[in-house]
């Protein structure tokens, strides 16, 4: 998973101290898993490497001492904590890109995609990290082999139960009438439906189930992984417990607003959103709503998207230009 | 020539007018306002779904009208008369001529409205501003364009004035448009830090839009008795154009007055003004 992305940073790694270093950004959308990349290199290099993970909003300079005192690697994890879209927010970030502007250090960064494209516009936050990489999409095929590496040995039964498809689809015929009172007929364009034929797909059944996870997931493991863990009922899988995910998103502006937010902080505090929300924006009132809608969802205090509707929600709110 | 003509012109086939022609011309008349009713309705209620090409699809709008509104003028003729080509062209150029003379101003509008139609110097869902309204367009018929203004006043506008008034249209088409705001701050207050709050209040706005295509900008200029701090950026929706200068401009407030940054001072500006208002006040108590 994700090679050509380790073997770019491996590279950086090993050609560190031949030439000035490229500060490294890993950019990716929530659940889409820059965690694997970020332990395959604290196993290959756990003697050169400081791992600096942020967990939440950064609110001071705390984190600046442990910078001079890391090793030449440092991988800084979930760097878009280190801004909040708020008047003064963006001081921890400029700490932190004066820090890199000056330092020998070779940065190794993770940023939420729409943090990053937000940043980028806003404070162009580019032009620190000649090495950008964007983790790409994955397909069923790949999908599948991961989710199924974790079950070797186990047997895992696929049922096929899907309601047989049919073809369907409108038409456009003509249709004669006439009007009242007149002899004139006039033909007109009359719209129909046409059933169609029935049809099955002739796929395997493994290759269906996996086709209709990745029409959810779109490419993002994170989410593949959770609806397949809710559709599997150990040893069955049934193409028919794979859920539907609708998606008629109609949001007021505050909502919207409140959604990108935990979209691109992917996990954020209350205390954290009425900061940035101010006192416009009632925050429990918009939380309850997004969250009986289906978009968003509560763990431990933290509100993040629920991963079934990240394609959904990424979908509405860039078609609103809420993030671009 | 005109010999050869006019015998054709004044013999034009007249239908034999009867009820069911009359009904018939009802029924394309009735039809035609029907489908340009719905087909808006259905094609407004598309763009508020099509997110950032809302005014791509309202641009079809006036196309359809002239469509059908053309097309129910054919059948309408079609049903009176049975004209060959020559009697068509002949007929529509005294139809225009009638037209220019008797109801110029209606035919000025309609080609106007044509004009509208074709060089799109604003489109529906555009800000525009022309003489002295400014508003969304809503609607661009044949005869006339409809815009509402920021108070919810609708200003019907006849098309003839695209001829020879200019348009100011704020987004051209776009969903997006230029927002200025402007902030005037005591001279004594700190000019840069008034300068960096207002930008972060600008790109941490909700209806901010920012991109390579659409950059902002924070600028300041000296005046004798104030400062003015101006930010130009897009807001990601026209019609948040004022909640957008308000939300700005309220953040921005509540950040100044933290850091001492005060507004101008009346003293400053109408020094004898505030001497007499002093005076006044003196005398009262």
């Amino acid at each position: 998973m994700f090679k050509d992305e380790l073997e770019t940073i491996t590279a950086a790694i090993e050609s560190y101290g031949e030439k000035p270093p490229d500060n490294i950004a890993m950019i990716s959308d929530p659940f889409a898993g820059q965690n694997f990349i970020i332990e395959e290199l604290r196993h290959r290099y756990p003697d050169t490497i400081s791992y600096l993970p942020f967990f939440s909003v950064v609110t001071s300079k705390d984190f600046i001492p442990n910078l001079y005192t890391a090793k030449d690697v440092v991988i800084m994890e979930r760097c878009h904590f280190l801004a909040l879209r708020k008047v003064g927010g963006f001081a921890m970030l400029d700490e932190f890109l004066d820090f890199i502007s000056s330092s020998e250090k070779l940065f190794i960064t993770t940023w939420n995609s729409y943090s990053w494209s937000y940043l980028n516009a806003v404070r162009q936050i580019e032009g620190f990290f000649p090495e950008i990489i964007h983790l790409p999409k994955m397909d069923s095929k790949t999908l599948k082999e991961l989710i199924l590496s974790k079950y070797e040995g186990a047997r895992i039964e696929f049922i096929d139960d899907r309601v047989i498809e049919k073809k369907q689809g409108f038409e456009v015929l003509e249709r004669k009438i006439t009007l009242p009172f007149t002899n004139t007929a006039l033909t007109i364009p009359w719209i129909s439906y046409s059933p169609g034929e029935s049809k099955k797909e002739e796929i395997e059944i493994e290759d269906a189930v996996f086709n209709r996870i990745n029409i959810i997931a779109d490419g993002n493991y994170g989410v593949a992984q959770r609806v397949w863990e809710r559709s599997l009922e150990y040893p069955e899988m049934k193409t028919s417990n794979i859920p539907e995910v609708p998606c008629a998103v109609d949001l007021t502006i505050n909502e919207a607003f409140l959604l990108t937010i935990i979209l691109s902080m992917e996990s954020i505090q209350l205390v954290d959103l009425a900061e940035i929300a101010g006192p416009e924006i009632n925050i429990d009132q918009n939380l309850y709503r997004l969250i009986q809608h289906g978009l968003v969802e509560e763990e431990k205090g933290y509100f993040h998207i629920k991963p079934e509707a990240l394609k959904c929600v990424c979908n509405y709110l860039t078609r609103i230009r809420m993030v671009w | 020539m005109a010999n050869g003509i006019q015998p054709d012109i004044t013999d034009l086939p007249i239908k034999e007018i009867d009820i069911s022609t009359i009904l018939y011309i009802g029924y394309i008349l009735i039809i035609a306002y029907i489908a340009v009713r719905v087909l808006s309705w259905v094609l407004m209620r598309l763009s508020e779904r099509a997110g950032i090409y809302r005014i791509s699809v309202t641009m079809a709008i006036p196309l359809l009208k002239i469509a059908i509104y053309s097309t129910a003028l054919y059948l309408f003729i079609t049903a009176i008369i049975e004209p060959s080509l020559s009697q068509l062209v002949a007929f529509a150029g005294l139809f225009g001529a009638a037209l220019g003379f008797g109801l110029k101003d209606v035919f000025a509008d309609i080609i106007g409205g044509i004009v509208i139609t074709f060089e799109r110097p604003y489109q529906i869902g555009d800000k525009i501003a022309i003489k002295e309204h400014y508003g969304e367009v809503i609607d661009i018929g044949l005869r006339s364009t409809r815009i509402r203004t920021p108070d919810d006043s609708v200003v019907t506008i006849p098309n003839f004035l695209v001829f020879n008034q200019s348009v100011e249209s704020a987004n051209a088409g776009k969903t997006e448009m230029m927002v200025v705001i402007d902030l005037f701050i005591d001279p004594e207050s700190d000019a840069g830090l008034a300068m960096n709050i207002l930008k972060d209040a600008l790109v941490t706005s909700k209806y901010a839009y920012i991109t390579a295509n659409r950059p902002y900008t924070v600028l300041l200029d000296d005046f004798p008795f104030y400062k003015r701090v101006r930010a130009k950026a897009y807001v990601n929706d026209l019609r948040y154009e004022f909640e957008f200068k308000s939300e700005v401009t309220r953040r921005a407030w509540m950040a100044y007055s933290r850091e001492g940054i005060r507004p101008p001072q009346v003293q400053r500006i109408l020094p004898e003004t505030a001497d007499q208002n002093e005076r006044t006040s003196e005398r009262s108590t």
